[in-house]
């Protein structure tokens, strides 16, 4: 059997490879418009900018495989920011630290506020059976007040000067610290789905979280997991985000979780849970980072950005509808 | 009075004669009951009177015209109404918009609110329903339902109306209710047309009772002259029991015990024993809450009263997780449902029930996972071309052989199996109760529920007989035949 290597159709190469040959036809494509599309400084530039809802969007597929949504996020990312620059810059003022520890101290408080709101969310989702949509929608708005509130509607920009290097930063002088991050998160959540009891369970109950339970799987547990991931994701972003501008505002981020979930369904999840694979996600977020890049050097009007991407995100699901029914 | 009749109607499907030439009779103002175990052609039947199949042969006659039809909506407009088991009413919606929900009576371009309550009105009253035609539809219990789904058949005055098993989800007493307003419409010129599983319901509200085998009519009896044996050999031939292995002994150390178990609905003050090694057999005719009891002992259901004791430790709170990690494991009955994630793979749907033992730690082995799924797919003879496949690509009698493994591997000492048998072929079902005895050979004890009641005479070391609400006697399969099994299970 081993001797004996059969060769894949035409189909098949298409069917299991139409991202990576859509990406490579984009990329070829505006490499002839543009002659500045395949410098390294433009490639490392639009890595860079995807790097922040990336990171959102690997945590996305967790949540959305598990068969639930997270739209809290832009809110999580913004308060993230405020709350560090705001804890760092209290604690200088009161006297107790440097703003160089305090941002730290910071960071931490914006880690803990993360997973309590991951797991409210899944605390409501699953115990009074509300659907994902409406909770989070509910908790995207209730983090934005708080944000707004606690920064009384202004940017917040009491932060350290090493905080710029994790947005700003280049490894060597090169390679952007956000891709570095992008890789990392990359490979961990890649490992919690593909390799871990968790990852196994997860699919589980986003694919029929009746059978999962049981089979004596604690879907409930499962899926708050997923929940307090993406929000961690959150606060990566958030950090890297506050990190380029140095400021902290409550209204960052607005819209981001429609970038991140087009990723995971473009990247072939299926919104009903179940289906899902980070390579596909991190195909997904390649693909409209480069649709995204080209546009801008294109010169196409940000408006008209918002058209395409949202187009592209109907055809996306229409796309995972058609293949998810070819299956059964 | 009118009369609806077919001239040897066939209907062939690829690889099964479903219907073989089948003439039968039905006059009105009677209520006919069309019995048959599954796969006996009753549900051709009925479909090809809804429209919903076309026969390969023979014809259809209604007041000696002949009819056929292509769609549902064709045998409704030529008066045939059916009433299904899955209810098509919208919950927040009223009674009366229930009733005449796409034929509305209109005042120009809006609906005539007040002529539709008052022709529901009407409607009900005539049929002695007394529910209010205001009523909105989630607010009404399941019998409730069930009759305005009767009202809204008959809103159509429909000739020949079919109920299929109207009160298969329905608790005893709600059935009476209903069994008032079916015999009120006998006064109606009206063809009844009556399909149940529950066959000690037929004395109760059938006037003839028709039995299909296999396809074939097998006969029409008056049910004042039909006793129950009778009818019980009418269904299923002559069956040949074949008994089980005889090296299979099981020892008196009891481990599991539950006492006084309800659920509060379906049955109450339940008791008994399981001992090491036994396969115990639960009979019963549907709906009298076999499933409920598992669920309950499993804990995938929350029991009202009583407690389940396992190798004499009392379990507080069962839940799944927890049974589970004790040992115990449940198939499921709804395979498709509730049994297997379509849409994972073959190889996770076999460690599911298993994945805290792939490893230590939160990695997952794969050493193990390999391990677990291949031994599974040798032992069960599980037939996959790659274990990598969805669980969907499989014949029912693998899923079902997954659904099997899954809890094998979890090295369970308790294995409560509901219908192992649902909906997979003769030789898959023959496997599985391999499965089953070799299991019992290694000490691990069963309980089994099964509808097909020779499928326990020949499985099980006993077999305990729940009816009335309660587990109420205890056979052994070698004492008894499966007409007088049957027979019991009705309440004889």
């Amino acid at each position: 059997m081993e001797t004996v290597k059969k060769r894949m159709s035409v189909q098949q190469v298409l069917t299991n490879y139409t991202l990576e040959i859509i990406i490579v036809f984009l990329a070829v494509v505006l490499s002839f418009i543009s002659d500045y599309f395949f410098t390294v400084n433009n490639l490392l530039n639009m890595l860079r900018n995807i790097a922040l809802q990336g990171v959102i969007a690997f945590g996305m597929t967790i949540v959305i495989v598990s068969g639930e949504l997270d739209l809290s996020i832009s809110s999580s990312v913004a308060l993230t920011g405020v709350l560090i620059g705001l804890v760092g810059g209290k604690l200088e003022d009161a006297g107790i630290m440097p703003l160089e520890y305090g941002a730290v101290v910071g960071i931490v408080v914006a880690l803990i506020v993360s997973i309590l709101v991951g797991v409210a969310n899944g605390w409501l989702i699953t115990r009074f059976k509300i659907p994902a949509m409406i909770v989070t929608l509910a908790m995207q708005n209730i983090l934005y007040g708080i944000a707004a509130v606690i920064s009384k509607g202004f940017p917040i920009i009491t932060f350290p000067s090493w905080y710029s290097y994790i947005g700003s930063g280049r490894l060597f002088g090169v390679i952007p610290v956000p891709v570095i991050v992008l890789l990392i998160a990359f490979l961990i959540t890649y490992f919690m789905l593909g390799f871990t009891k968790f990852g196994r369970a997860t699919f589980a109950s986003g694919g029929n979280a009746e059978a999962a339970r049981l089979s004596g799987i604690n879907v409930t547990k499962t899926k708050i997991i997923g929940l307090v991931v993406i929000q961690i994701c959150c606060v990566i972003s958030g950090i890297m985000l506050s990190s380029q501008v140095m400021s902290g505002t409550f209204s960052f981020a607005k819209g981001w979780e429609m970038n991140a979930i087009a990723s995971v369904i473009i990247g072939g999840a299926s919104i009903a849970g179940g289906i899902g694979n980070m390579r596909g996600t991190l195909l997904g977020i390649i693909f409209i980072g480069i649709l995204t890049n080209g546009m801008t050097l294109l010169n196409v009007n940000d408006y008209v950005q918002y058209i395409v991407r949202g187009g592209l995100m109907i055809f996306a699901v229409l796309l995972s509808t058609f293949k998810n029914s070819q299956r059964a | 009075m009118s009369v609806l009749q077919t001239q040897n109607i066939s209907k062939q499907y690829p690889g099964t004669l479903a219907l073989d030439r089948v003439s039968v009779q039905f006059e009105s103002g009677k209520i006919h009951a069309l019995i048959g175990k599954n796969g006996s052609g009753k549900s051709t039947l009925i479909n090809i009177f809804s429209g919903a199949v076309q026969p390969t042969s023979g014809k259809m006659l209604l007041d000696d015209k002949e009819i056929a039809f292509k769609r549902p909506s064709e045998a409704q407009s030529m008066g045939i109404a059916t009433v299904y088991q899955e209810l098509s009413l919208i919950p927040g919606m009223s009674v009366a918009e229930n009733i005449f929900i796409g034929r509305l009576p209109m005042k120009g371009p809006a609906v005539n609110w007040k002529l539709a309550r008052k022709m529901a009105k009407q409607l009900l009253d005539e049929l002695e329903i007394d529910i209010s035609p205001d009523e909105t539809v989630n607010h009404l219990s399941a019998w409730q339902c069930q009759m305005i789904e009767i009202a809204k058949a008959m809103s159509l005055q429909p000739k020949v109306l079919q109920l299929d098993e109207p009160t298969s989800s329905l608790a005893q007493s709600e059935v009476e209710s209903l069994f008032r307003i079916i015999r009120k419409l006998k006064e109606k010129d009206v063809i009844i047309l009556y399909i149940t599983h529950k066959l000690q319901e037929l004395w109760n509200i059938a006037d003839t009772c028709t039995v299909l085998r296999d396809g074939k009519l097998i006969g029409t009896k008056q049910m004042a002259e039909l006793d129950r044996r009778e009818l019980i050999k009418m269904m299923f031939g002559a069956v040949e029991i074949k008994s089980m292995p005889s090296d299979l002994k099981y020892s008196d150390e009891v481990v599991l015990k539950v006492e006084n178990l309800s659920d509060g609905r379906k049955f109450s003050n339940v008791n008994f024993e399981l001992h090491k090694g036994e396969i115990l057999g639960i009979a019963g005719m549907l709906g009298v809450g076999r499933t409920e009891l598992l669920s309950c002992i499993f804990g995938s259901q929350r029991a009202k009263s009583g407690s389940v004791y396992l190798n004499g430790k009392k379990i507080e709170n069962p839940t799944p997780e927890k049974m589970n990690k004790l040992g115990v494991a449940m198939t499921q009955e709804d395979r498709k449902r509730i049994g297997v994630n379509l849409n994972g793979s073959i190889a996770d749907n076999l460690c599911y029930a298993s994945l805290d033992r792939l490893g230590k730690g939160t990695v997952v082995d794969r050493k193990i996972e390999k391990q677990y799924v291949s031994r599974q797919i040798r032992d069960l003879e599980i037939k996959v071309a790659d274990p990598r496949y969805f669980v969907s690509s499989l014949s029912g009698g693998n899923q079902q052989k997954v659904v099997v493994g899954n809890w094998l591997n979890t090295e369970p000492q308790i294995i409560l199996l509901d219908e192992p048998s649902r909906g997979i072929d003769v030789n898959a079902k023959q496997q599985i109760f391999q499965i089953i005895w070799d299991e019992a050979r290694k000490g691990i004890s069963c309980v089994m529920v099964s509808t097909e009641l020779e499928e326990l005479l020949e499985t099980c070391h006993r077999i305990l007989i729940m009816r009335n609400g309660g587990l109420d006697k205890e056979v052994l399969p070698e004492n008894i035949t499966v007409e007088d099994l049957y027979a019991i299970c009705m309440g004889e």
